[in-house]
Formats: C-alpha cells, structure tokens, sequence
C-alpha cells in the first residue's frame, strides 16, 4: 500500500528535482527580490507607466486568444474528423512552425507583410487595396505575427479533444431533430470546451511573456512588459523591479485563469 | 616551428636570473589562460583574430573566447568575487557605471600602450578598442543627388523628405538627434531637454518606425520600408556593399565606443593587461575595420584599412571631426529616468 503511493512520486522525482532547481528556485530568487531590494514596489506604483504596460500586456493577450481560437477551431476540427491521410498531412504541417526558430519566423513574417511583401503586391494587383497596407510596426502586425505563431497551441488540444468525440453523439441530436447549427451549439461545442479552456490558456499565457515578436512587428504603443522586465536586467540590473514586475504579471495570469477556469469548468459537460 | 622554439628560447631566457636586467621581451605566459568576453558573432570572430591570435603567438598564453557580453551577467560575476573573464568587451555607458561602482581593475599603464590611442578613447579603467556612430542615412533612389538630406533637421522635415522614416526604439541617441534636429548645439546638448526632445519627436511620429535591432534596422532600408532615417554606420556599409541605394550623412554623427576593461578580481590581471596592450596597436585594430567596418581608436590604423571601407568609419579624421562621442556620464545617471518617458511616450 505504501510502495504504491510511494512508486509515482518516485518516477516523479528526477522531473520535480529538475524543475525545482532549474525553474522553481531561480524565479523565486528573482522574485524575492522584489521584497530585499527596497523602492522596487513603489518605483512600480509611482512610475505610471509600468502599470501601463502591464495592462497593454493583458489587453493585446486578450485580443489574440479569441482569435487564435477561431482561427484554429476548423483546423482542428478538419484534422480530427478528415481522412488519416489528411490528419498526418495536416499535423505534419502544424508541427513544422516548432522545427524554426521564432527569431527566424518573426523574420519571415516581416518580409510577407512589409509594404512591398507578396502579401501587399497580391492585395494590389487584385485591386483590393490602392496603396500598400501598414501591416507591419502596429497592432495588425503584432496579432497577425503572434497568431501565426501561436496557432499549434490551440489546435493540438482542441485536436485532441475532438478526437475523443464521438460522432454517435452529433448523429443522436440530428436524429432526434436538432438542426445541424443547434447540434454544433448544443452538443459539440460544448464537449469540446476543456479543448478550449486548455488552448486558450496556452496561447494567453504565452502571448503575456513575448518579447521578440512585439519588438519586430509591433509598433511603439504594442510595448509588452516582458520587453520591460529584460531591460531592467539586462539593460540596469535592477533585479529588485524586474522581480516586483514579474511578480505583479504572475498575479495577473493567476487571477484571470482562476477566474476563467472557474467559468469554463461550471459550464463544461463530461461525456 | 621556426615560431615555437623561439618562444621557448625567450621563455627559458627569462627563467634564467642572470637574464632578468637585460630583458627586453616581456616573460613568456606559456601555460596560462586568458578569457576573453565579448559579443559573439562576427564581431568577435574578428576580435579572436585581429587580437587574441597575435597575443597568443607572441605570448604563450592560451585564449580562450567566452561570452556573449551582458552588463547584468558581468556585474553578477564581479560582485560574486571571482569573474570568469580576464578580459571584456563592454559598453560605454557600463563603462562609467562599473567604474564608478569600482568593478574594473585600473588599467597598467606601464604594460598598456594608452599612447597610441585617441586620448578621447582612453579612460582609467578600460581602452577604447571601437567606435560606431549613429548616422542619418537615406535612399538613394528615392531622395537622389542633390534631392538627399543632410541634417539631423531634415529627418523632421516631412514636405521635403515625405514617406516613412526611422529612428531607434530606445531614449539614448533618438532624444540627442530630436534635440539637434530642433536647433540645440552639441556644446549644449546635456543635460537634455527631455520634454523639447518628445515634442520635436511627437511631429514625425505617425511616420516613423522605431526599430529595435540593428539587422532590422538595416533590413529596412534594404526592403526600402523606409526612405531616410537613423542606422549604424557599419549596418549602412554592410547593406551598401550587399548592394542597397543607401548613403549615409556625416554631420552630427552620434559616436558610442567599446572598451576593453579587466573585470576586479580576474585571476590572470597582468596577461590581460598585455592582450589589452595587443588591442592597442594599430596594425591589428586595421584588422578588425577591414574584417567588419568598425571604427579604430588607433588613428595610425587609417595607414592600413581598406580605401573602400575607410569613409564608412566614424573615426576617419572628416568623419570624425563631425561628430561627437555620446555624454556617458549623463546617461549612467539618468539613463531609467530617460527610458520611462520614452516608454510613456510610446505609449500615448
């Protein structure tokens, strides 16, 4: 009975150790810093625009997680109901963004959307735009950019959730005289929500730590508080108002999740 | 072979006691290592060959190249006690802060040559070993022959020189060329007029990208993204012979310079004075122009850099007798302050 509830912690172990030393201690050196070094708290509140910052963070991360969520929802859902030659095609394709580097991406996508890149000269010859869209150094850039990156976050779970639903369940609700949208409504998507939940969260959490991509297609207002946190250290070394800000962020993160985990699980149905 | 032996001849010459008074070569450091710190890439490819490589052969010493610099990363390992580098490649501004702080050891004058270098580049703690400036550039087709800017003004001036433009995404050199734009002397730049600087700025905003990389800097102007604005003069030189319409203007260059400093408490004080004094000569800062364009400190390097690359180089004398090098001093201590308006103001 013991070695039982012993033997998981034991497979466990190397990991925790892992984590422990390499994650756990070094962020909670750095955040504790915050506290031993004086003035790094009030610099935060006195100084309006680190607050400032921080609400641009979770604002521009809020944004994107909705539209992540569109956008990879039909990918998904073509993945996990298509054909299995279609599915390997398809997550071979969703996987390859992880093979580059995000430098290397944030790169291609400046040379795609610059004002003579493929994708204004396309917009143009169709006639569609009359002069060259900005979609670079502004909040289209910046979205656009972090989407593009981000969308393997959302597909995969959502890809994995609706994988494990099964058709029965739509076929039920059309025969019992749902329409096909009240089936999508009323069935489906509600089946697939931890999916959603678990997607969502990914792409908002990494979206609040960018740092490389708002610098390269974002433009002056698209200022994120990671940039802010690497400069105090790099730039100042004050580790004291990089903790205290990093502190204030994961606060942040902390609450929204809670606030979002408590909505999605009160509504979510298991099969 | 030829090489080696003599190095062991002058090695167990200075073994010999009797030798000692006579010496003219400094002692052989067969055996002992030197770490050198500094920005990795191209830059210090060029460093390990223009200075390492010569002070290795001629010393006996093993260079070993470690990096890449960090201000934070290099004060952590100071304070600690016991640096890992002997020799660092650093910033200006972490220059005067680290001196003020007492992290570097003062540099031996009696092993480091300071002589022949530009006595503007020579400081306590540390050698200038390169310069950069901060240049308006524009392109040449689009602003051609007399149609070109000239000024720091003419960045500013949207109905002569329309279309987008671009600046640094940082407080340091943007606020020095708003000011100069808008008239202030460099005599009388510091300490700046912040508030002026945002005004002169708030005019040209909507048509100017802030770049915050120097590859994206230069990646703008050859994607012609931008018609004018503010580059390296290196990245100009490296886009033009890539090919790019792009020449750069001299008036009012804003210089920067690295310096090679011995961090306090580096276990192999005395090699790194001698790498450092290697730094110094003009033959190898030449090395470095001719390898990847960056000014020397050295003015006798002129004699030796490439015709071709030798107007792309701030310290070339009609260059440099243009421009001046940024005030260090003001920026140590104001530098957070100057960076949260520009924050503020980019977020407006």
């Amino acid at each position: 009975m013991r070695g039982r509830r012993l033997g998981p912690w034991l497979l466990l172990a190397p990991a925790l150790l892992a984590l422990f030393f390499a994650f756990a201690l070094p962020v909670g050196m750095l955040l504790s810093r915050a506290f031993t070094e004086p003035g790094s708290f009030s610099t935060l509140w006195q100084t309006p625009v680190y607050l400032q910052v921080l609400g641009n963070t979770l604002l521009i991360s809020a944004v994107a997680t909705p539209v992540a969520l569109l956008l990879g929802f039909p990918v998904a859902h073509a993945m996990a109901h298509g054909g299995a030659r279609l599915r390997r095609l398809m997550l071979f394709l969703v996987l390859l963004p992880f093979w580059t580097s995000l430098l290397v991406r944030s790169f291609a996508t400046i040379i795609l959307l610059q004002r003579r890149g493929p994708v204004n000269a396309l917009l143009l010859n169709l006639g569609l735009a009359e002069a060259p869209l900005p979609l670079l150094h502004n909040l289209t850039g910046l979205m656009l950019g972090a989407i593009q990156l981000l969308l393997p976050f959302v597909i995969l779970p959502l890809y994995a959730v609706m994988r494990r639903i099964d058709p029965g369940f739509m076929r039920a609700a059309l025969s019992l005289g749902a329409s096909p949208a009240q089936a999508f409504w009323r069935v489906y998507l509600p089946l697939c929500l931890p999916g959603v939940t678990t997607g969502g969260a990914l792409v908002f959490i990494s979206m609040l730590g960018y740092f490389v991509t708002p610098a390269l297609l974002g433009g002056p207002r698209q200022t994120m508080v990671a940039q802010l946190i690497q400069e105090q250290v790099a730039q100042f070394g004050q580790w004291g108002l990089a903790g205290a800000l990093s502190l204030l962020l994961l606060v942040a993160v902390f609450l929204i999740l809670g606030i979002a985990w408590r909505a999605a699980s009160s509504r979510s149905v298991t099969p | 072979m030829t090489e080696i032996s003599r190095r062991r001849l002058i090695g167990a010459a200075a073994s010999l006691p009797l030798a000692t008074p006579a010496l003219a070569q400094p002692a052989s450091l067969r055996g002992t290592t030197v770490v050198f710190a500094s920005w990795g890439g191209a830059y210090q490819e060029a460093q390990r060959r223009a200075y390492c490589d010569p002070f290795a052969a001629e010393s006996g010493a093993r260079v070993v190249q470690d990096g890449p610099m960090n201000a934070a990363r290099l004060r952590t390992m100071i304070e600690g006690g016991a640096p890992d580098w002997d020799v660092a490649d650093i910033t200006l501004d972490f220059l005067y802060a680290g001196s003020k702080d007492k992290l570097f050891e003062p540099i031996d004058k009696s092993v480091v040559d300071t002589s022949r270098i530009d006595p503007k580049f020579v400081h306590d703690y540390g050698v200038g070993c390169i310069v950069w400036s901060y240049n308006l550039a524009w392109n040449t087709q689009t602003f051609p022959g007399a149609k070109a800017p000239k000024t720091w003004a003419d960045l500013f001036d949207l109905q002569r020189f329309p279309g987008k433009r671009c600046l640094l995404d940082n407080a340091v050199a943007n606020f020095e060329v708003a000011l100069l734009a808008d008239g202030v002397a460099p005599e009388a730049l510091y300490p700046l007029d912040i508030d002026r600087a945002l005004r002169k700025l708030d005019t040209i905003r909507a048509q100017t990208v802030f770049w915050s990389t120097n590859s994206q800097a230069q990646q703008l102007f050859v994607d012609e993204e931008v018609g004018l604005g503010l580059i390296l003069n290196g990245r100009a030189y490296d886009a033009a012979r890539k090919g790019a319409p792009i020449a750069v203007s001299w008036a009012q260059n804003i210089q920067s310079v690295d310096y090679l400093v011995v961090p306090r408490g580096a276990k192999q004080k005395a090699a790194a004075m001698r790498l450092i004094d290697t730094m110094t000569r003009a033959e190898n800062q030449a090395r470095v122009a001719n390898m990847i364009a960056y000014s020397p400190t050295n003015p006798a390097a002129f004699a030796a850099i490439d015709p071709a690359i030798a107007p792309w180089l701030c310290t070339a004398p009609e260059n440099a007798r243009q421009g001046f090098v940024v005030d260090a001093g003001y920026w140590r201590d104001h530098q957070r302050a100057a960076l949260e308006r520009w924050t503020a103001w980019k977020l407006k």
